[in-house]
């Protein structure tokens, strides 16, 4: 039994290590003064991260790619609290072939969905923008979403609904005063999951985007150049304090959310 | 009895399902009335389209002499406790029960106070300010009674209130609905499975089966004048043996009854409507007498054997079995002092009352 669990326990560590290692070994290159990534490390410097407030093109990508995420999160969201509303709410005809078309780029390869976006596109004649990549991330998104706020909307008991009309409101402010505070977990996760894959998203971005490249699609752009490279360090090292902030937020907010309606916890981010 | 809801030749389908298939009736002001049948009869579908939650296929209903067609839920002077009471988790219990209150032009402090006075009316004085989610089965009951009836609707529907409670809570919360009932003296409708509930909470009951009304009677005259076996097998205990009807004879009926012989029955003990044929007799276990040593009958005397004993505390049940007959018959006796516990396999005379016999035809 004792070897067997030391067995584990050495396999557990050592896929940790694989897991993270490289993202461990991110802020150590971006703080390190060399543009070659290599050890042994040659002392501390915050030049990569000064650096990168100078270049504009930078800049741009990522307000492209705010732009985008937000807007993508947002119209995720809201088409997913529509359609898993009408999932779980309604029976309609064609209901099982409906849903099952808007989850399907779930598990469509991603060149797939970017080649035929792109040939639809410019078969209509719309141009390149970031508009067209906000279409096709909301169109990744959604399932996502959906996926999310049907467990949201599953959990709540149809009765609370009834009850509020019942006492005198209408459809609207019920879904303002009981269904939207009941379901706001998922609804905050939803954005957030959305928001992440939009974030990070590159083939359907590299087809769609114009002439303003999102930040992914920069940053794949700037791996030409070696002595670029401790400054994209410098970037990620960003990115992934951030991603860790914004779902320590997101659990916050979810914790609070079950403990202020008295639900069980069935397990979230972290 | 001034009518507060008229329900006239009301149909729901739902597809080919035909849920609700032809009800007829009026719900008296105050009163307190009850829709009792087993799991699927439609009951429940019938009290919500009272609350408008349904719409109707065929038919009509009129509350307060209002026709209800086409008249949202919000916009009908009733409230409903639901089964799963519906307590908004994210609300404290005072917001819950003020909810109704949102658009009343009223004063905060006129709506708090009225709050208050709800909440005391249900027994929850000063649990105004805890977390909904906090509370017991039995107080998530009691608020959603509370925030029903701060809205003082005409009529109160209940969609079987009682059946996630315990035994002792039910029991007691039954007491307290009716006492509540006579208080605020609105119309309760209350919708049950619970046979025994509904006898004791109602003035009328309407037991239902397949999506119509099989008898509408108070609890007395349902209990002891079922018109049909069914209803008869659903309220209680009934025995019932095999009959056959010799003649009909204006207000006497004739009929030989198996192991019992003949005997004459007054018309209204055929409330079902009589007919000569085959038929059954039925009665129920407490009109039978198990005789002891000694003891004088009243009414007509059977011999048999007993089958089973179950003993109660309080009753005992016998399996009687009569002689010339195969079915055993339910008989409950009260344990009374120095009144010994019959044994499996004896004999024993069993006394009768033509007069507690109900004729199915």
């Amino acid at each position: 039994m004792r070897s067997k669990g030391t067995g584990f326990r050495a396999y557990t560590i050592a896929y940790l290590i694989f897991l993270y290692a490289p993202i461990v070994l991110l802020p150590i290159f971006a703080f390190n003064n060399s543009t070659i990534i290599a050890f042994p490390l040659a002392g501390f410097t915050t030049n990569w991260f000064r650096e990168l407030a100078t270049i504009p093109a930078l800049h741009h990508a990522v307000w492209n790619s705010l732009v985008i995420a937000v807007s993508t999160s947002i119209l995720s969201t809201c088409l997913g609290v529509f359609a898993a509303r009408a999932s779980t709410r309604y029976d309609f005809p064609g209901k099982g072939p409906i849903i099952g078309f808007i989850m399907l780029p779930l598990v469509l390869p991603e060149i797939i969905v970017a080649v035929s976006l792109l040939v639809v596109l410019l078969g209509i004649g719309i141009e390149l923008s970031a508009w067209t990549v906000i279409l096709g991330h909301v169109l990744i998104c959604t399932p996502f979403s959906i996926a999310i706020l049907n467990s949201a909307f599953q959990s709540l008991d149809k009765s609370l609904e009834e009850a509020a009309i019942d006492l005198g409101e209408t459809r609207w402010s019920t879904f303002r005063l009981i269904t939207f505070p009941l379901i706001m977990p998922g609804i905050i996760s939803s954005l957030l999951i959305s928001f992440t894959i939009s974030l990070d998203e590159f083939i359907i971005a590299f087809f769609l985007t114009g002439t303003q490249p999102t930040l992914p699609v920069y940053i794949w752009s700037q791996l030409r150049f070696p002595t670029k490279l401790p400054s994209i360090m410098a970037l990620g090292t960003i990115l992934v304090a951030l991603s860790i902030t914004l779902l320590i937020i997101a659990e916050y907010f979810r914790r609070r959310g079950i403990a202020r309606s008295g639900g069980q916890d069935a397990g979230g981010f972290l | 009895m001034k009518p507060i809801i008229q329900i006239r030749d009301v149909h729901k389908y739902y597809g080919d399902y035909h849920a609700l298939r032809g009800i007829n009736v009026d719900i008296g002001e105050g009163e307190f009335f009850s829709l009792l049948g087993p799991s699927g009869c439609g009951k429940t579908t019938l009290l919500r389209t009272i609350a408008g939650f349904e719409d109707l296929s065929q038919g009509t209903i009129h509350i307060d002499g209002r026709l209800m067609e086409g008249v949202p839920p919000n916009k009908r002077p009733t409230n409903m406790v639901f089964q799963s009471y519906a307590i908004f988790p994210h609300l404290t219990v005072a917001e819950n029960v003020g909810f109704g209150l949102r658009r009343d032009p009223r004063t905060p402090a006129q709506k708090a106070a009225a709050v208050e006075e709800a909440l005391e009316m249900v027994g929850l004085k000063g649990y105004g300010g805890r977390a909904a989610h906090a509370l017991s089965g039995g107080q998530r009951q009691r608020v959603a009674l509370a925030r029903a009836l701060i809205l003082k609707p005409r009529v109160l529907l209940l969609d079987e209130p009682l059946s996630a409670l315990d035994k002792k809570l039910r029991e007691q919360m039954q007491s307290e609905l009716r006492r509540l009932q006579r208080q605020v003296g609105i119309t309760f409708i209350l919708v049950t499975h619970d046979q025994e509930e509904a006898l004791i909470m109602s003035d009328r009951i309407a037991v239902m089966f397949e999506g119509q009304i099989a008898q509408l009677a108070p609890p007395q005259e349902l209990y002891r004048r079922p018109v049909t076996r069914q209803v008869a097998e659903f309220i209680g205990v009934m025995n019932f043996l095999p009959a056959s009807v010799a003649t009909v004879n204006g207000a006497r009926i004739d009929v030989e009854v198996a192991g019992l012989g003949t005997v004459e029955l007054a018309a209204e003990q055929c409330p079902g409507g009589a007919r000569s044929g085959k038929g059954s007799v039925g009665f129920r276990p407490e009109t039978l007498t198990i005789l002891f040593e000694g003891e004088t009958p009243r009414g007509r005397v059977a011999e048999g054997t007993v089958e089973e004993v179950t003993y109660y505390g309080d009753m005992t049940y016998y399996g009687v079995v009569p002689d010339g007959v195969d079915v055993p018959l339910t008989i409950s006796m009260r344990n009374l002092v120095g009144r010994r516990v019959l044994e499996r396999g004896e004999r024993t005379r069993v006394a009768w009352d033509p007069a507690a016999l109900v004729l199915f035809c």
